[in-house]
């Protein structure tokens, strides 16, 4: 008969807050190989995406990797990137394979909002006397964060879901609980690291679109233009 | 009103197909296996022999832990697994205190719950082991898993469910007095072995590594492992020719036959489908 | 490529149950995607999309393990991840579809209107195939992601190429999971490359504009 997995209960035992494989440790190891994957890969993909909305050359770079990489299994990269690296290495080789997922998003983010800027705002600013770099600090920037943003958001919800795969390759994280459990047949455990893992990463997102929507906001009526 | 009459015809034609359809695949025999390699040769071999004494066969592998098929089994989702006794007991009897291969399985049969029946036993084994490598062994003069109480903490490394399993940690401590500091390595596990990661790992003893790297099996003197032969757990649903055609394949399976197709999976890197057929083919059993 | 060739059946094998698990979420998620982009009103628009763009958040294992809790289905098993990708393609759709729907030319569905077309036979004969284009295209984004997010079934036991990845990393065979990659990789490109041209099949007064 079919009832509902006790997550809450699962949730409410303190033994699964405590030790390696505890909840709070699973979180930092999910964060971590999050946060660094997506820091690192915001410094290569930031410049080049801004480069090339700037100079509008290269565009078809963006467009070829942003509809190539949605054809790549994540689990499937993880694994080669593991296999390629060694085992020794194997977190080394997690960040690689994330840092890649989380490229394609970035690039696109920021390629997006340079590009989409209309063409009389940065020849206004030019005009004014505003220094190529000055005018990529103070207005192309400014006016591209909504879109690169977004880049964020897809970034982030890109990698999180790749960590939650990560347990596979002998590392933690969150979707520790969820192949654990699923081994166990313990779908309190299952159940209950499903809700987890589904609120760090929607809270993320929202967070994030928080930010987009204040960014948009706040220079709607800069752009000159309609804003989403 | 022609249109309601076309359409309810409609109904009871796609209606009766679907139960043709329903009715068509309960006949054939699922089996299901493991998501490990060794695990689907096995149940390949059982699904070619039976195929070969004329029974229409279903694979439905890489099911998972029998903590999911064992509810599949007694639901009638799968009529066919292979298992493991020892470990087979353990989930049935996590007090179960046999340890000789004979005494475990008639334990065996005796614990399996209504609607599943153990088939004969093979002579093939493929059990959990605890091992170290042969330099840790050395510097630690490491022959058995008593030594390892003379160490202070050890890391182990295996699976992740190896955490809530009787032989685990637990077991380890409440037997052994010896306490592990737990790493869910997974299919990583020999590497990370290997590699210094963890001090003693969980590697199933037909795994071809453990000769091929020169790992040391710790000897396990207080039984905390039981016998774990290969066994066939069926549903009723299975006819005598049926258990007959899958015991033979069971006794024909020598332990050194199964570390043998193990190897050539790894090594050869052929198909389940492949190496059950060759070895079938060799004992004579299909054609 | 030697293990490939040597396991040929097998992969064939798979790649079959593969394109079942993410066609059919693509074709049904399409439908629902579209007749839910249609029919919602700008009032609630924004609150779909939110709800929407919350789910295709969820990551999919996550998603695959918790409908069976919702839906009250088996844990392991096709179902779970068949409806799942269906939510995420209609997540995915939703809003290119909506904004398919926003820019069709006013003046061609009110003289439509005037012509005495029903609301239906307006949908048909007018709206859809001039959003065509738009609905193409958010169906091609939505099929490389449904296809390659597919093979995470693997791991509640839908036996599809991403079986190759776990079976590879088990055996430590890197040319079966190499396999994997490369033959989602391809069946993402074929699929992309159907769908363009059923968008051209279905578009042909684009082509004869350019003639």
């Amino acid at each position: 008969m079919f009832d509902i997995p006790d997550f809450i209960g699962w949730l409410l035992n303190p033994e699964n807050w405590q030790g390696r494989y505890g909840v709070p440790n699973l979180i930092q190891e999910h964060f971590i190989l999050t946060l660094s994957a997506i820091a690192l890969a915001t410094l290569i993909a930031m410049p080049i995406g801004i480069a090339i909305g700037h100079f509008n050359r290269g565009t078809a770079l963006v467009v070829l990797l942003g509809s190539a990489s949605r054809a790549i299994p994540t689990m499937g990269l993880l694994f080669a990137l593991v296999m390629a690296f060694g085992v020794q290495l194997r977190e080394l080789a997690v960040v690689i394979a994330l840092v890649a997922i989380a490229f394609p998003p970035l690039l696109a983010g920021a390629y997006a909002g340079i590009s989409a800027i209309e063409k009389h705002i940065p020849d206004s600013a030019t005009a004014q006397g505003l220094t190529s770099w000055q005018l990529l600090r103070i207005v192309e920037i400014p006016l591209a964060m909504p879109a690169i943003i977004g880049g964020f958001r897809i970034a982030w919800i890109q990698v999180t879901s790749t960590v939650v795969l990560a347990p596979l390759v002998g590392l933690g994280g969150l979707g520790f609980g969820i192949i654990q459990g699923l081994a166990l047949r313990n779908f309190d455990q299952v159940v209950a690291s499903a809700l987890l893992i589904v609120l760090v990463t929607v809270l993320g997102d929202q967070l994030l679109g928080f930010a987009q929507k204040n960014q948009a906001f706040r220079l709607g009526h800069l752009s000159g233009g309609k804003s989403k | 009103m022609k249109n309601n009459l076309k359409l309810g015809l409609a109904a009871i034609a796609v209606s009766t197909l679907g139960l043709a359809g329903c009715a068509q695949t309960s006949d054939a025999i699922v089996i299901g296996s493991q998501a490990y390699y060794s695990n689907e040769i096995v149940a390949e071999a059982y699904a070619q022999a039976l195929e070969e004494a004329g029974y229409e066969v279903e694979r439905n592998f890489s099911l998972g832990q029998r903590d999911v098929y064992v509810p599949a089994i007694l639901e009638g989702e799968v009529d066919l697994f292979p298992e493991y006794t020892g470990n087979l007991l353990q989930y049935f009897n996590p007090d179960a205190s046999e340890t000789e291969a004979s005494a475990v399985y008639d334990a065996l049969t005796n614990a399996l719950p209504e609607g599943l029946s153990a088939l004969a036993m093979s002579p093939a084994t493929d059990q959990d082991s605890y091992n170290v490598t042969q330099e840790f062994a050395a510097a630690n003069n490491l022959s058995s898993i008593t030594d390892l109480a003379n160490l202070g903490s050890v890391t182990l490394g295996g699976a992740p469910e190896l955490a809530e399993r009787p032989y685990g940690p637990t077991g380890l401590l409440s037997v052994y007095g010896v306490s592990v500091e737990f790493l869910a390595t997974g299919d990583t596990t020999v590497e990370s072995l290997v590699a210094g990661d963890v001090d003693m790992a969980n590697v199933y003893s037909a795994d071809p590594r453990i000769n091929q790297l020169g790992l040391v099996t710790l000897s396990d003197p207080e039984g905390l492992f039981l016998s774990s032969n290969l066994v066939p757990i069926a549903s009723s649903a299975l006819d005598q020719g049926a258990r007959d055609a899958i015991n033979a394949v069971s006794l024909a399976m020598s332990a050194d036959d199964l570390v043998a197709m193990n190897v050539r999976s790894v090594e050869e890197q052929l198909s389940a489908s492949q190496i059950a057929g060759d070895w079938l083919r060799s004992e004579g059993l299909i054609n | 490529m030697n293990w490939a060739l040597n396991n040929l059946e097998l992969v064939l094998q798979l790649t079959l149950t593969h394109l079942i698990v993410s066609l059919i979420p693509l074709a049904i998620g399409f439908v629902i995607a579209v007749l839910l982009a249609r029919v919602t009103s700008n009032r609630f628009a924004p609150a779909i999309t939110g709800s929407l763009g919350t789910l295709y958040a969820i990551p999919s294992l996550a998603l695959f393990v918790t409908l069976p809790v919702i839906l009250g289905t088996n844990f392991v098993g096709p179902t779970n991840v068949l409806i799942a990708l269906t939510i995420y393609v209609v997540s995915a759709m939703f809003f290119s579809a909506r904004d398919a729907f926003a820019s069709l030319p006013k003046p061609t569905i009110e003289f439509a209107q005037a012509q005495g077309l029903s609301a239906i036979q307006r949908f048909f004969y007018v709206e859809l195939p001039l959003a065509t284009p738009g609905l193409i295209a958010g169906a091609r984004v939505a099929a490389a992601s449904t296809i390659s997010m597919a093979s995470i079934g693997a791991v509640v036991g839908v036996r599809n190429l991403g079986y190759l990845f776990l079976d590879g990393f088990q055996r430590k065979i890197a040319d079966e999971v190499l396999t994997g990659l490369i033959a989602i990789f391809v069946i993402a490109i074929a699929i992309d490359l159907a769908l363009w041209l059923l968008g051209r099949a279905l578009t042909p007064w684009h082509r004869r504009v350019n003639v």
